[in-house]
């Protein structure tokens, strides 16, 4: 089904962080969201989902206008429309696979969740989503103990319970190295394509952007300045997006955070496609 | 370039200036602050002194001549009035008769009358304590900022936590037993009702200092509030507030000592009518009891705390 956002704006105050936004993305794209921090990424996700309410402009996905959605209707679009985060919003003191299993809440009677009443069926779902990113020997663990990266992928099998029909993701790799942030940028394409669910990202790198997405829509200070394919993104559509003086200043690199691989620099326009492990700034 | 080469150009000479005078003001106004404290202080004991008809400091060396009305005849009546053996100076009076109140168990065996009013004031507490818990939890999630579902319910909780705990337990408890009479149904309401005022106050604070991205996530899969509180903000809470219930058990079971004294049963009562009537072997017995309970009480209960928050200390770090 069909996102569409039409002179979709949110104000804090007398700050405009998403400027009249129009986008139209269909069924099972992956779309990257680019731009410097403060740009309106976040705000613009969080909409979708209804974490933060638009100021005006309305979202249609389908036929249903999320903008107007209240009570049960609104969590079961935030069910449909998972989402995943920059600091991954587990409950840490709860273990892995109860983690997990929380993507189940509006599937179910509130009654049988809040007494932690899950039926067996939902169980070996959990299992299995653990086990399509990999994790599923850390099922009993408590969900705050483990790395980074491993706590991002449970997130991702928490997001998969909630059977969605899209997927946000708010800068899921900007806490992760540089391995662990090419694991879960594969699952999301991964699932991005056997799924054939739309799987919509800020990221913060360009590279990823480029290697993973096959659109991509760069914002500035809450509008979007560019929309379009990875080999459209020039640099002085870069420019636009990031407002540097002159794109010699900017070098992709020095933000990239990819191990690049095969599949990775076919699409990339890295000059130095071997071994760039630099870090990316917090 | 080193730091040493910049130290001595006149912008640093300045601020270190300006630095050194700032923390001069500083000193000057926290010892003349000290020194007003003193002198109000001062004034006010002599203030005090005055209105006894200066008769505070004459009269501070008899403050012990009121224990020495404590002292019992014999010691080893205090083993005896505690354990609630007959004692030979038993003349048929209030003073000496131990063996009053004893609760048989079976054959020889009886729970002394001071070890099973001890009881009943733990009991007092440990009821009062649960129910307060328990009716604090809830109130504490609709009283809390970041997860109140509604803002007139958060105002209006709040107020009526700020009731509760306006009252000591003692004027409640005298309220109470004007209605209901005098014994413990008039303490377990009056330090309920207390404690739950008092603990929701800890608990909503508690809950306002949460991480909130947990809750984030729960909203995010489509949980309802009742699913965001069980799931995002619970785990998180439950530690601390199972610390401080325990830490208020410890002192409602002071609180239900000094209610007995007012007429809500159990020890007080009896310490009570005790001090009254100057029968020193029982007020050695009661007071060693209490004491030897408040502080096993407290150990017990410090231990569970230790135990809990460092359960507690593991955190993500972010």
């Amino acid at each position: 089904m069909r996102l569409k956002l039409q002179d979709l704006t949110r104000q804090f105050g007398k700050k405009t962080a998403v400027d009249a936004v129009s986008v139209d993305i269909p069924s099972g794209q992956m779309v990257g969201v680019i731009g410097r921090s403060g740009a309106g990424k976040s705000t613009l996700l969080r909409m979708i989902n209804r974490l933060a309410d638009p100021t005006a402009g309305s979202i249609h996905f389908g036929d249903v206008e999320v903008s107007g959605l209240r009570g049960s209707a609104l969590r079961h679009w935030r069910r449909d429309c998972a989402m995943i985060f920059q600091q991954f919003n587990l409950v840490p003191r709860l273990d892995v696979m109860t983690n997990v299993l929380l993507g189940r809440l509006d599937h179910r009677s509130t009654l049988s969740s809040l007494l932690n009443l899950f039926t067996r069926e939902e169980r070996l779902m959990a299992i299995a989503a653990l086990e399509r990113l990999g994790i599923e020997q850390t099922a009993l663990q408590a969900a705050g103990t483990l790395s980074g990266g491993q706590q991002q992928r449970v997130a991702i099998a928490r997001a998969l319970m909630q059977r969605p029909k899209m997927l946000l993701a708010d800068e899921p790799i900007a806490s992760l190295d540089p391995l662990n942030a090419k694991i879960v940028m594969d699952s999301l394409r991964d699932i991005n394509r056997n799924e054939g669910i739309t799987v919509l990202t800020n990221l913060h790198t360009l590279d990823t952007a480029r290697s993973y997405c096959e659109r991509i829509i760069g914002m500035s200070q809450g509008r979007v300045v560019f929309d379009g394919t990875p080999d459209e993104l020039t640099s002085d559509a870069i420019h636009s997006i990031y407002g540097v003086e002159h794109a010699s200043q900017f070098d992709e690199t020095m933000t990239s955070t990819a191990i690049s691989t095969s599949g990775a620099t076919e699409m990339s326009a890295d000059p130095h496609p071997a071994g760039n492990l630099s870090l990316a700034p917090a | 370039m080193s730091l040493q080469s910049k130290a001595d150009t006149a912008s640093t000479v300045a601020i270190v200036d300006a630095w050194e005078k700032l923390a001069a003001r500083r000193r000057f106004y926290t010892i003349l602050g000290l020194a007003i404290l003193f002198a109000a202080f001062v004034a006010s004991v002599r203030f005090a002194d005055d209105s006894n008809a200066g008769h505070f400091f004459d009269r501070l060396p008899h403050l012990f001549d009121f224990l020495s009305w404590l002292i019992p005849k014999d010691w080893n009546d205090v083993w005896r009035a505690l354990l609630g053996i007959a004692s030979p100076n038993d003349q048929g009076g209030e003073e000496h008769n131990f063996t009053v109140g004893r609760v048989p168990l079976w054959g020889g065996f009886y729970i002394p009358n001071y070890i099973e009013l001890m009881i009943v004031t733990i009991n007092i507490a440990l009821i009062s304590t649960l129910v307060g818990f328990v009716v604090a939890v809830p109130l504490s999630f609709f009283a809390a900022r970041n997860l109140a579902p509604s803002n007139p319910l958060r105002i209006l909780v709040k107020r009526l936590m700020e009731f509760l705990r306006a009252f000591p337990e003692i004027v409640i408890a005298g309220l109470f037993s004007a209605v209901l009479s005098i014994g413990p149904a008039a303490a377990i309401i009056a330090i309920t009702l207390h404690t739950i005022g008092a603990v929701g106050k800890l608990f909503f604070e508690v809950i306002e200092n949460i991480d909130m991205k947990p809750d984030e996530g729960m909203t995010a899969v489509g949980g309802n509030w009742l699913e965001r509180v069980r799931f995002g903000s619970l785990p998180q809470v439950l530690p601390n507030f199972t610390s401080y219930a325990l830490l208020r058990l410890e002192i409602n079971v002071r609180a239900s000592t000094i209610i007995g004294a007012v007429g809500g049963g159990g020890i007080g009562e009896a310490l009570k009518l005790s001090i009254s009537r100057g029968f020193g072997a029982k007020t050695m017995a009661l007071v060693l009891l209490l004491f030897v309970t408040i502080v096993v009480v407290d150990q017990v209960s410090a231990a569970l705390r230790r135990r809990l928050v460092g359960e507690a200390a593991f955190v993500p770090v972010h």
